[in-house]
């Protein structure tokens, strides 16, 4: 028999059975179970881990072996983020890299509410959008034509090879603003709701919102103004 | 319109797909912050440093006029002990 949290028993007792018949009692319980299981895995999923908040404690007292653990954990994870902002291998180690310095350095202000992982993702998307603009105020430009965007069919696209794909969103996205390019690259690359997109820039739902329209409508300007036009 | 959106969402939705190079900063990252803190060690010690050679360029001459002005003070008591000291020989 599988024993449950005492705190996972009050859950079920209190918000949801009370107002169930009991020819309905099974069907309830189960969804009332289901509910406080994923209640509490959600709970679960934001609370920081014990021993990462130990490795932080000891990395701001200066232990590089507790911050070395914290890189090794969340490397993948800045790396895939960063990915999305630079697909040159040497500039996206170099962003990564940076990532965890300017993480080291503002450790004291992680107040552990949230896990590490999301704190990081903030500090990665800073980095990132940061790199754009010094590239954009550089006029830098990534190439992209047309062309290739038509080369896509419509019907087998799902059939492209991944790298391909983001390759060419990359280089389409690049066209745009900083701005612009970052919402759409954080909506639809990194599949971030609303609120998440939020949270990662600082800015306010709303503006999220008003940005992701913005830049959409950009976007199919941009397509149009290179000569294939707007169905 | 709705075909270049849709298109941009399917590719986008696909490039969410692709891994992402495996990378190992850990090192480099230790690296760097070692040497940020020794050149942060070396920043906070030189404040100590003045300090210290402004004490030493204060004290010596100090020291200097200390020993003159006892040399002055003590002189004339040690003639007068060694007359003492002669006269009940």
């Amino acid at each position: 028999m599988v024993a449950y949290p005492s705190y996972m028993a009050l859950s079920v007792v209190s918000g949801r059975i009370g107002g169930i018949g009991l020819e309905q009692f099974p069907a309830g319980l189960v969804r009332a179970v289901a509910d406080s299981v994923s209640v509490v895995e959600g709970r679960r999923r934001n609370a920081p881990d014990t021993a990462e908040l130990e490795d932080v404690r000891q990395s701001r007292q200066g232990d590089s072996g507790a911050y070395r653990r914290l890189i090794e954990r969340h490397q993948e994870h800045v790396s895939g983020i960063l990915w999305r902002f630079s697909r040159d291998r040497l500039v996206h180690e170099e962003l990564v890299q940076d990532v965890f310095v300017e993480a080291y350095m503002s450790l004291r202000g992680y107040r552990g509410k949230a896990p590490f992982e999301h704190w990081l993702s903030r500090i990665a998307t800073r980095v990132g959008y940061r790199y754009w603009k010094q590239t954009a105020r550089r006029r830098e430009t990534e190439n992209f034509t047309l062309e290739e965007w038509d080369r896509v069919p419509d019907g087998s696209a799902e059939q492209m090879d991944p790298s391909e794909a983001a390759s060419l969103v990359h280089r389409l996205l690049a066209q745009l603003r900083p701005r612009d390019r970052l919402v759409l690259t954080l909506r639809y690359l990194e599949g971030c709701d609303v609120a998440e997109t939020a949270r990662r820039t600082g800015w306010t739902r709303g503006m999220v919102k008003v940005q992701t329209l913005r830049a959409k409508k950009r976007l199919e300007k941009l397509i149009a103004k290179a000569g294939k036009g707007l169905e | 319109m709705m075909k270049n959106q849709s298109r941009f969402e399917t590719l986008a939705r696909l490039a969410r797909s692709e891994a992402p190079p495996r990378v190992d900063v850990a090192g480099r990252v230790i690296a760097i912050l070692s040497a940020e803190q020794v050149r942060l060690d070396r920043a906070s010690d030189k404040p100590l440093m003045w300090l210290a050679a402004f004490s030493s360029a204060v004290a010596v001459p100090a020291a200097v006029l200390a020993i003159i002005v006892y040399n002055n003070w003590v002189g004339p008591l040690f003639e007068l002990s060694q007359a003492i000291a002669w006269v009940t020989q």
